[in-house]
């Protein structure tokens, strides 16, 4: 009797379960078909493409080229620069620095043409980077760059923010919209914006109070100057996004328990030691985890670069954007694509396990 | 020096920051509202002047009658609205089934989301320029540009809606659903009677968080519409302005036109800050 009661039973749970499986599957069917559409298809045409010398708007037939783009992108050189000489043999100096030959002189031109990608000086020499696709190369490392430097300038700055506006004060939740704004503005009007106020003549800002305070000509071409361009574009990046660092931190300071700190003001601990012992510990795996929010975001960086210096300087996306939109070569912006996406898994395989984050 | 006076200095010092903080963060739109408001001449001459001599309202004037810059609204509300509005019909389903439902197959599936959440857009592009135009080659279905893109932001504000909706929904207490059960509910009449109406608050945090994604979003619209220039959204209507007139950057209408698309979010941000905060720190903190 005991069992011929249960076995029904049974197998009313398992069609309940069933039943629920399928309904589930119904519910998730309009999500999952969407994101196979625009995200997983397009994702593994991005790879096939990538293999391919596909171009659009071409009367061109494309071919199954291997790995031919992959190696025009990161094909890369080292060789060392010749002393310019004279006439008479003798290096020619100018300015008192030795004058080196041009790297056109040096860099290989068969089978594949190189050209100059970075120039730099080491135990005396000169040497110099080529590359096949320089302005591939100079983009990567534009961004790595630009992503090492604004994240800890963004971290620094937010933190500080985020401290100060820890304590409460008058006009607290005044500041607390404030910070919210540069994160809510688009991107191409805040780049548009410091476009202007980096114009390169007193007309603008910067160069206008530069003048003021004594530096510079009043006509420092912050955005065209090449070692400029870094460190301006990293402040339009800084201003947009210390503020949203500060929320995340500020979120996290506020899960910190008071009693902690009263324990240490028994304990008779200052300021700077309650800083390091309590706070900046407890703060680190909320500050993790914004770390690696902003590097994914800073590594795909495109508005910004793309407002600011259109095809003067490239970011990999713009890069990416750049050779599929205005050169029509499909195959090799896959590529670079390709190479984005890995460049982004390494880094955040990185901080994983380095910041032990546990999804 | 005695213990009151350091704390007065230090008071100070604290009240100092917070003002240098504050011109920080306002400084730029400052800077954007006097030049709108400043005259051709005063715009150009050297050294620029902190604050205008002569104010106009030209800029703004010649920004409301710039119909691609208007259009471009238009196109921004339909798409960033229709987007967020169709994420959160799709994602809620999903995010119900994820959070609340057993089957097999779950966890795989919350993966993929998480991991599409940090997904580059720029790695699909080529790939999402042959899907769309497939779909463009299909004559017949003559699929606006405006759809397409509504289609596209899907991409990226449907992962992670989902997300955030999962974790909702699994929030919510078993015994709800167990009750609807007990009165013989079916799945489709608890999740829209019971689950539904707890959850309007994520939905209005995820929706905002959407909306501002997909009006901010600039990479796939400026490739997608570059040979349709009525179907621009406003960041690339706004990044075009400059090329209308050839002869002299229109800085002052830029900066019109800049501050004018800044209200909205502006305003959104002051209505729902809180629920903004509550949507950003929820993945970062764990309390």
């Amino acid at each position: 009797m005991a069992v011929s009661t249960k076995a029904p039973k049974a197998r009313q749970l398992s069609d309940l379960a069933r039943q629920e499986e399928r309904t589930a599957w119904w519910l998730l069917f309009p999500s999952l078909l969407l994101l196979f559409l625009i995200g997983i298809y397009p994702l593994a045409q991005v790879f096939y493409l990538s293999t391919t010398n596909k171009r659009f708007a071409s009367s061109q037939p494309t071919e199954f080229i291997g790995f031919a783009n992959y190696r025009d992108l990161l094909s890369m050189t080292v060789r060392e620069l010749p002393v310019q000489l004279d006439e008479a043999g003798q290096p020619v100096i100018e300015d008192g620095k030795k004058q080196y030959e041009s790297w056109v002189r040096v860099l290989p031109r068969e089978p594949l043409r190189y050209r100059a990608a970075f120039e730099f000086g080491f135990f005396g020499k000169r040497y110099v980077i080529g590359a096949v696709n320089a302005d591939f190369i100079k983009s990567v490392w534009d961004t790595i760059v630009f992503t090492v430097v604004a994240v800890a300038l963004e971290t620094l700055i937010g933190l500080i923010i985020a401290l100060a506006l820890s304590r409460k004060f008058f006009g607290r939740s005044v500041m607390r919209t404030a910070m919210l704004v540069p994160w809510a503005i688009i991107t191409v009007v805040s780049s548009l914006i410091w476009e202007w106020m980096f114009k390169s003549n007193r007309s603008g800002f910067f160069n206008a109070l530069f003048d003021r305070l004594g530096w510079g000509d009043g006509n420092t071409v912050f955005l065209v100057n090449p070692a400029l361009q870094m460190p301006s574009i990293i402040a339009i990046d800084v201003w947009k996004t210390a503020p949203f660092m500060a929320l995340l931190l500020l979120a996290g300071l506020a899960t910190i328990p008071r009693e902690l700190y009263e324990a240490a003001e028994v304990d008779g601990a200052n300021k700077i030691r309650k800083f390091f012992s309590i706070t900046l510990p407890l703060l680190l795996p909320t500050m993790a985890v914004a770390l690696v929010f902003r590097t994914l975001d800073s590594l795909r960086v495109f508005d910004l670069f793309q407002v600011v210096f259109g095809e003067r300087r490239y970011s990999m996306a713009t890069f990416a954007q750049f050779t599929l939109v205005s050169n029509k070569d499909m195959g090799l912006s896959a590529a670079a694509s390709v190479i984005i996406f890995i460049i982004l898994f390494i880094f955040a395989i990185i901080y994983m396990r380095s910041l032990k984050v546990d999804a | 020096m005695n213990k009151q006076t350091r704390k007065i200095i230090g008071e100070i010092f604290f009240y100092i920051l917070i003002a240098i903080i504050a011109i920080y963060l306002i400084f730029p739109f400052y800077w954007a509202l006097i030049s709108a408001l400043k005259t051709e001449g005063e715009l150009i001459a050297a050294p620029a002047t902190f604050f205008p001599k002569e104010i106009t309202f030209r800029n703004f004037q010649a920004v409301f009658t710039n119909t691609a810059f208007l259009r471009g609204i238009l196109n921004s509300f339909i798409v960033a609205g229709s987007t967020t509005l169709f994420s959160l019909m799709v994602g809620a389903f999903a995010g119900y089934a994820l959070g609340k439902l057993r089957f097999r197959g779950r966890t795989p599936t919350l993966y993929t989301i998480l991991a599409m959440t940090m997904f580059p857009a720029v790695a699909i592009l080529s790939g999402l320029f042959q899907v769309i135009k497939a779909i463009q080659d299909i004559a017949w279905l003559n699929v606006p540009t405006l759809v397409l893109l509504i289609l596209i932001y899907m991409v990226f504000t449907l992962p992670f809606t989902i997300w955030v909706l999962t974790s909702f929904f699994r929030g919510l207490p078993d015994s709800l659903l167990q009750a609807a059960q007990v009165d013989g509910a079916t799945f489709l009449q608890t999740f829209w009677y019971i689950l539904l109406p707890l959850t309007a608050p994520a939905l209005v945090t995820t929706g905002l968080l959407a909306f501002i994604g997909a009006w901010n979003e600039y990479l796939f619209a400026l490739t997608f519409t570059l040979q349709e220039p009525g179907s621009r959204t406003v960041p690339v209507a706004i990044s075009q302005l400059g090329g209308r007139f050839a002869m002299q950057e229109p800085t002052g209408e830029l900066m019109a036109a800049a501050l004018i698309i800044t209200v909205p979010l502006i305003t959104l941000v002051l209505i729902f800050q809180n629920r903004i905060v509550d949507g950003l720190t929820a993945g970062a903190v764990k309390g």
